[in-house]
C-alpha cells in the first residue's frame, strides 16, 4: 500500500470526529509488506487519542503525500521557480513522485557511477521521525550518512529509533547526554572537517532548521529541510499550511514538506520585516 | 427510485451537494479523492482580479467543534484562472461555479464578465463575505447598499446564474439578502464563516498570523441553519445552506429549514469520502420517507411548523 512512499513524504491521520483536522506524520519507514511505520510523540489531544486506541484499531490514513528528500547527488532543480516563471500547466504541478520517475532508483541515482557525496542527517527532537526512513534509504543505497541528533534532555533523545543508533553524534541542551548545547552547535563544530560536496538533511524545530540552513549556506553545502505545519486538505487545495519562500508562500503539504534550504525565508527574518 | 438531482437558479445539479469555496482549491486537487459525479457543483477558490499572496501564516487553528482559517483569499488571479485553472476544473464531471471577489462593483463586474463568458462556467458565486480581508469602512457583507451595487454590476456583466454568498456576521442579514435579491441575484449561499480567534497559552500569542480567522465546522451549523430559516421567510430566490455539514442529517436540517441545496467544506478535510456518504445516505432517507426527489425536503420543517402552530391556535 505504501510501497511507493519516499523518504520525507508524510501521511495524514484521522484522529477522530472531535478534531476537524487530520494530523500529519512523516513516513518513518515502510515494512516489507508495504505497511507504513509512524513514530508519534504525544504532544496534543490528537496524538493522545491515537495512543489511547487499542492495538489492532483501524486508522484512516491518507498518503503518501508531498515531496520528499532527494538523493545526495541530485538537487531538486527549479523547486519553486516554475510557479514564478508562470510556466505552462503540468510543468508547475507535476506529480511529485511516481514509480517511473523515482529519484531513489539505482538508474536515477548518479552516485551509482560516481563517487558518492557525503550525507549528513541532522534531527532535533521528534524530527528524528522525519529522517528515519531517509537514513534507511541512504544506507541501502550505499551512502554512509553522518547522523546528528539533538534533544532538550537525554530522556527525550530519540536516536535509538534510528537504524544505527551507535554511530550517532548526540547533543542535549542540558548536557545530560552527549555534547552540551544544540545539535546545530555540535554540527557547526564538526562541519569544518566535512567535504564541500556534503549534502545536509534536516528535520526538527523551525529555529533549528534555520540555523542549519545558515551553516549550510556558509559552507556552500546543499541542504534540504523537512518542515511541519498544521494542515487541512493535504493536497495543496486550501492554502492553509503555507511557509514563506523566496518565491512567496508555498504549501508544506504539496510543494513540501521538504524544501531546498536556499528557497526558504528564515522565520526570524519574517518577523523583523513584519515589525519594521 | 429517488431522483437526487435538483434545480437551482436555472441549473440542473446532479445532487444538492456542492463543495464550498476555499476547500477544494480549483477542483483538480481533489481528483481521485472525491467522486465528482456525486457533486452537484464545485465552487472554486475565490478569484480576484490580481493574484493575492494571502495572509501571514499560521493560517489554521483547530477549535472544539471546528476550525479557524485566515487564508486571506490567496489565489492565482484572474489571468491564470482563465488560462489554466478553469479549463482543468471544467474537465471534472460536475458543474463549476467560480467564486469571485473584487474591491469595487466594477471589479466584480469585470470578473463576472471574463469568467462568465467561458463555457466551463456554470455560474458565479459573489464572495462579499470573506472575514479575512479588510475594508476601509463598513465591511461589505454588512452593507446592503454596497452589496446591491456589487450584485447589480455583476448582473449587467453576465447572464450566468449569480449566487450571493452572505456572512452570518451582519447585524441585519435580511436587509443584505433582500438588497441582493432586488439587485438580481439568482440564489443566496447562507452562509460564510464567522469571525473568531484562538490564543496559544504557551506562547501567549494569537494562534493565527492574522489574529482573526473564520470559524467553520459543526459549531457553525446552528447559527447558519437559523439564518436559512429566517431568510427563507422573506426571500423569494433559492437558498443554498452552508456551515458545519458533516452528514446527510445535517444537510437535511438545512433543506428542511428552506435550503434547495447545500455546501460541504470543512468536513472534506477530515473525510474526502464524506461526499459519497452524504449523497448515499440522503437517498436512503428519501427512500424510507417516501420522497421521490430530494427537493421534496426543501422547507419541510416549515410546513410541519405551520401545521403545529395552527394546531396550537385551534
Amino acid at each position: 500500500m505504501f510501497d511507493t512512499a519516499e523518504p520525507g513524504q508524510f501521511v495524514l491521520v484521522d484522529t477522530g470526529p472531535e478534531r476537524a483536522l487530520r494530523r500529519p506524520f512523516s513516513v518513518a519507514g515502510v515494512t516489507a509488506d508495504g505497511d507504513v511505520e509512524l513514530l508519534i510523540a504525544l504532544r496534543g489531544d490528537g496524538t493522545r487519542a491515537l495512543a489511547d486506541l487499542p492495538v489492532g484499531s483501524l486508522l484512516t490514513i491518507m498518503g503518501p503525500l508531498g515531496r520528499g528528500f532527494m538523493p545526495p547527488a541530485s538537487r531538486r532543480a527549479a523547486h519553486v521557480a516554475p510557479h514564478a516563471a508562470g510556466a505552462t500547466q503540468g510543468a508547475s504541478e507535476a506529480a511529485p513522485w511516481s514509480p517511473d520517475a523515482d529519484p531513489w532508483s539505482p538508474e536515477a541515482a548518479p552516485w551509482s557511477t560516481e563517487a558518492p557525496p557525503a550525507a549528513v542527517v541532522v534531527a532535533g527532537g521528534i524530527g528524528v521521525a522525519g529522517v528515519r526512513f531517509l537514513v534507511q534509504r541512504l544506507s541501502s543505497a550505499g551512502t554512509t550518512a553522518t547522523l546528528f541528533v539533538g534533544a532538550r534532555t537525554g530522556d527525550t533523545l530519540l536516536h535509538t529509533t534510528l537504524p544505527e543508533p551507535d554511530a550517532v553524534h548526540l547533543a542535549t541542551d542540558d548536557g545530560t547526554m552527549g555534547f552540551r548545547g544544540t545539535v546545530c552547535d555540535l554540527f557547526a563544530a564538526e562541519s569544518a572537517t566535512l567535504p564541500v560536496n556534503t549534502k545536509i538533511y534536516g528535520c526538527g524545530p523551525r529555529a533549528m532548521l534555520d540555523s542549519l540552513s545558515a551553516i549550510a549556506d556558509e559552507r556552500g553545502m546543499a541542504c534540504e529541510l523537512s518542515l511541519e505545519e498544521m494542515m487541512a486538505c493535504g493536497v495543496g487545495a486550501c492554502r492553509g499550511c503555507v511557509v514563506s519562500t523566496v518565491d512567496g508562500y508555498r504549501t508544506v503539504c504539496k510543494d513540501g514538506p521538504v524544501f531546498d534550504a536556499s528557497v526558504l525565508v528564515p522565520e526570524r527574518c519574517v518577523i523583523e520585516v513584519a515589525d519594521g | 427510485m429517488v431522483d437526487p438531482s435538483i434545480r437551482l437558479a436555472g441549473l440542473r445539479l446532479a445532487t444538492p451537494l456542492m463543495l464550498a469555496s476555499g476547500t477544494v482549491g480549483y477542483g483538480p486537487e481533489y481528483d481521485g479523492l472525491v467522486d465528482f459525479s456525486k457533486v452537484g457543483a464545485i465552487v472554486t477558490k475565490t478569484v480576484t482580479p490580481k493574484p493575492r499572496a494571502g495572509n501571514a501564516p499560521p493560517r489554521l487553528a483547530e477549535t472544539r467543534g471546528g476550525m479557524l482559517n485566515s487564508i486571506g483569499l490567496e489565489n492565482v488571479g484572474l489571468d491564470r484562472f482563465l488560462s489554466e485553472k478553469l479549463a482543468e476544473a471544467g474537465r471534472l464531471p460536475t458543474l463549476v461555479i467560480a467564486s469571485v471577489a473584487g474591491e469595487t462593483p466594477s471589479e466584480f463586474a469585470a470578473l463576472c464578465e471574463a469568467i462568465g463568458e467561458r463555457e466551463e462556467t456554470a455560474g458565479l458565486e459573489l464572495n462579499v463575505s470573506c472575514p479575512n480581508v479588510r475594508r476601509a469602512r463598513r465591511p461589505l457583507w454588512a452593507d446592503p447598499d454596497g452589496v446591491s451595487a456589487v450584485v447589480a454590476a455583476a448582473r449587467c456583466a453576465t447572464d450566468k446564474p449569480l449566487l450571493l454568498k452572505l456572512s452570518p456576521n451582519a447585524a441585519d442579514v435580511t436587509s443584505v439578502a433582500e438588497a441582493g435579491e432586488r439587485a438580481g441575484a439568482d440564489a443566496l449561499v447562507v452562509a460564510n464563516t464567522l469571525p473568531g480567534m484562538r490564543i496559544d497559552v504557551t506562547t501567549q500569542a494569537p494562534m493565527l498570523g492574522n489574529r482573526f480567522g473564520g470559524l467553520s465546522g459543526p459549531a457553525l451549523l446552528p447559527v447558519n441553519l437559523a439564518l436559512v430559516w429566517q431568510l427563507s421567510e422573506s426571500i423569494g430566490i433559492p437558498i443554498v445552506g452552508s456551515g458545519g455539514i458533516e452528514r446527510a442529517e445535517d444537510a437535511l436540517e438545512y433543506m428542511m429549514a428552506g435550503a434547495s441545496a447545500f455546501q460541504v467544506g470543512t468536513a472534506l478535510f477530515r473525510t474526502p469520502s464524506v461526499v459519497d456518504r452524504i449523497v448515499d445516505d440522503l437517498t436512503q432517507h428519501a427512500l424510507s420517507d417516501g420522497v421521490n426527489c430530494l427537493s421534496g425536503y426543501t422547507g419541510a420543517a416549515k410546513e410541519a411548523d405551520t401545521t403545529c402552530l395552527r394546531t396550537r391556535a385551534d
